[in-house]
């Protein structure tokens, strides 16, 4: 078995030196090949893409964004069927009993001819609703925040993203701890705090590919307004991906049950602080990631006061300097605690 | 010098009836001195490590410069714990471990350790081959010194043949062997194995052996825990023998032994006239005691049971002893010379680990 070829091939040879730039690198590719078989949790996430997905085109497929054929309330007609039952003719068809219409007509909407200027003024504030149903750019207007404040606000940013991001990057170094052959890195000559953010970079574009292609998938589904959507708020997005991974990142290293670190985070804290009024929401990241959705609506016009939890929004500028400073500091942070922490998995 | 320890363990008060460990040092083993210039290779100053409430390493002072030195001591003994500190995976709370000069947490001195941990976990999806290669990578070669040295090592530990098959399906002695191999790597001073003949037949184990022989004559140090102390004896007799986080003992088992007062050792001696040798051996002042037993099956005479102090001057004394009466002795066996008997004085009970 032992031989003396393999015994001098051993010798270094001051050509090729060892490099911890190298081994930096291979090790950001050797984390993210890693992450190349989708776990238990990457199934989880795409199995709630889908639904959110299915969900999302079933609504879009039904015009559902749109104010018009939406309900007023249940067993009543569309705000389109309204706006038409208010209008003057319908209104007399109803008082004399020609038509019948699902929702009897309410005092104020009987005519009374015997009056003519109130009867004038009556029937002017009543059409005000349809007059309005006919403006596409009222529509689509509402069609959009409408979209942007459920789908994007609540389900995308409330649970999909922490989500898609948490399980990968956890994963990251739970997947070692798990397995317990986190050993085999940390035996190898590379600074701890490089150990940490190798890791991080490898995991990175499993994130994003899935946060930002289920971010797509969802905008696609959405119609007109999802697509709108992609194209103001990506950079939102983008960023929340990053600042989600670093914090889930963090807690893969720190905690031995990451997944259930995580989804008590976003379940718990995400959810309940970011919608408490109050300073106190300022802790959450959700938070700036909406302020910044909200801001580029703003400036694109839209009426953002449709967004009833965001009327404290930060500035784009505040927001983005938070979101910067938590990605870079949460990173910083994990790098020196990565390099104090001693792992006895193996043991 | 292989191994010292610096200064002695204190004794440990313990409760009533309960053996406590002592310190028991040999003097330093015989053989070229380091270089003063050059730190240590491997060295504990005053280290102990506290896991909570649990003292797991006691004031351990240790040295290695070369070698192969065995560490042995029963579970939770500490043997672990130090081990992972020699390689900077656990710091200590207290002291400080060097390799080198340079602090076994610090990045750095793990190029000079290669370590082969206990635990049994891999990239299972990989072949042996594109594991090692990955360890390299890791240490930071070039995709070409990367193959040719897991190509090297696989050769060295006997796996250049069967490396290219996945992990999962690897017997226990295979996957030794490729922890082995990527402990090789990057060629280490200092060679940290755990339990490295851990589920290897005897072949193998043979093999492994004659490995870290020819690695130790090549200038490298290894520390080997074992629990297999028939196997350890074979490949050094220097051990570090460890119990309740303190070293119990340091240097190679007749010096061990010898410095083993309160337990006289005992002999086997066959001899043509035992009872007139018995006379002998009765004046001389190491002996305490000679027991003449009966025959045993398949032998004619009686067999002479010896029990003395100072095993060394005894083992002189004899010597001296069988020339200036001309003995014909038959048979001279030690009885209680082994790792096993000394663990057993050492630890208590049986002397297993």
């Amino acid at each position: 078995m032992t031989s003396e070829v393999a015994d001098t091939v051993c010798a270094p040879t001051p050509a090729e030196r060892p490099s911890v730039l190298r081994a930096f690198a291979v090790l950001v590719v050797q984390s993210f090949q890693r992450h190349w078989r989708v776990r238990q949790m990457g199934w989880v996430s795409l199995g709630l893409l889908a639904l959110i997905v299915f969900w999302v085109s079933v609504v879009t497929e039904r015009n559902g964004w749109n104010l018009a054929e939406r309900r007023v309330r249940r067993n009543t007609g569309t705000y389109q069927q309204e706006a038409v039952r208010l209008l003057p003719p319908q209104r007399y068809a109803a008082a004399t009993g020609d038509e019948e219409f699902v929702t009897p007509p309410r005092p104020y909407e009987i005519p009374n001819p015997f009056n003519p200027t109130e009867e004038a003024f009556r029937s002017l504030m009543l059409s005000i609703p349809y007059a309005v149903l006919q403006s596409e750019q009222f529509l689509y207007t509402w069609s959009f925040m409408t979209y942007s404040r459920w789908v994007i606000h609540l389900v995308f940013l409330g649970f999909a993203l922490p989500l898609f991001t948490l399980s990968y990057a956890s994963a990251a170094f739970g997947t070692d701890r798990e397995s317990r052959s986190l050993i085999w890195i940390m035996t190898r000559p590379i600074p701890r705090s490089g150990i940490y953010l190798a890791k991080f970079l490898g995991t990175l574009p499993w994130c994003l590919l899935f946060a930002m292609g289920g971010f797509v998938a969802i905008g696609w589904a959405g119609g007109p307004p999802g697509r709108e959507a992609l194209s103001h708020y990506w950079p939102a997005a983008l960023t929340a991906t990053v600042a989600f991974a670093s914090l889930f990142h963090l807690v893969g290293a720190i905690f031995r049950r990451p997944v259930v670190v995580g989804l008590v985070y976003v379940f718990f804290f995400e959810a309940v602080v970011a919608a408490l009024p109050g300073s106190l929401k300022l802790l959450s990241l959700t938070f700036y990631v909406r302020s910044l959705m909200y801001n580029e609506a703003a400036e694109a016009g839209y009426p953002v006061e449709l967004l009833p939890a965001m009327t404290e929004a930060v500035s784009s500028t505040t927001a983005w300097s938070v979101l910067v400073l938590v990605m870079v500091g949460i990173n910083l942070l994990g790098m020196w605690l990565f390099s104090r922490l001693e792992y006895r998995d193996d043991g | 010098m292989n191994v010292e320890q610096r200064t002695p363990g204190v004794p440990v008060g313990g409760f009533p009836g309960r053996w406590e460990p002592r310190a028991v040092v040999a003097p330093p083993r015989e053989g070229p001195a380091p270089l003063s210039s050059e730190p240590p290779l491997l060295l504990f100053e005053q280290v102990s490590k506290w896991y909570g409430p649990v003292l797991a390493l006691n004031q351990i002072t240790l040295e290695l410069t070369g070698g192969i030195t065995g560490l042995v001591g029963a579970n939770g003994a500490g043997k672990s714990t130090l081990l992972r500190m020699a390689n900077g995976q656990i710091q200590p709370t207290m002291g400080r471990v060097t390799i080198r000069g340079v602090d076994a947490w610090d990045w750095r001195a793990r190029r000079l350790v290669g370590y082969c941990p206990d635990v049994d976990a891999f990239y299972e999806d990989l072949s042996g081959r594109r594991f090692v290669w990955t360890m390299a990578r890791l240490c930071g070669y070039t995709r070409r010194e990367a193959t040719r040295r897991t190509q090297a090592v696989l050769e060295r530990v006997g796996m250049a043949t069967r490396a290219d098959r996945k992990l999962r399906g690897y017997s226990k002695g295979m996957r030794q062997r490729i922890k082995l191999a990527q402990a090789l790597l990057h060629d280490p001073e200092l060679l940290i194995l755990d339990e490295p003949l851990s589920g290897i037949d005897p072949i193998g184990r043979q093999e492994l052996l004659e490995l870290f022989q020819s690695l130790a004559a090549q200038g490298k140090c290894l520390l080997i825990s074992s629990h297999e102390l028939e196997a350890l004896e074979k490949l050094t007799n220097h051990v570090v023998i460890m119990a309740r986080g303190r070293i119990a003992a340091v240097g190679t088992l007749p010096q061990i032994r010898d410095l083993l007062d309160d337990y006289p050792l005992s002999v086997r001696i066959d001899v043509a006239q035992p009872r007139q040798v018995a006379r002998l051996l009765l004046h001389l002042p190491e002996v305490l005691a000679v027991d003449v037993s009966p025959p045993l099956p398949h032998e004619t005479s009686e067999t002479l049971v010896v029990k003395a102090t100072h095993p060394q001057r005894f083992y002189q004394q004899f010597g001296h002893l069988v020339v200036e009466h001309g003995l014909n002795i038959r048979r001279f066996e030690p009885l209680d010379e082994s790792a096993h008997a000394i663990l057993g004085y050492l630890l208590g009970g049986s002397g297993k680990t």
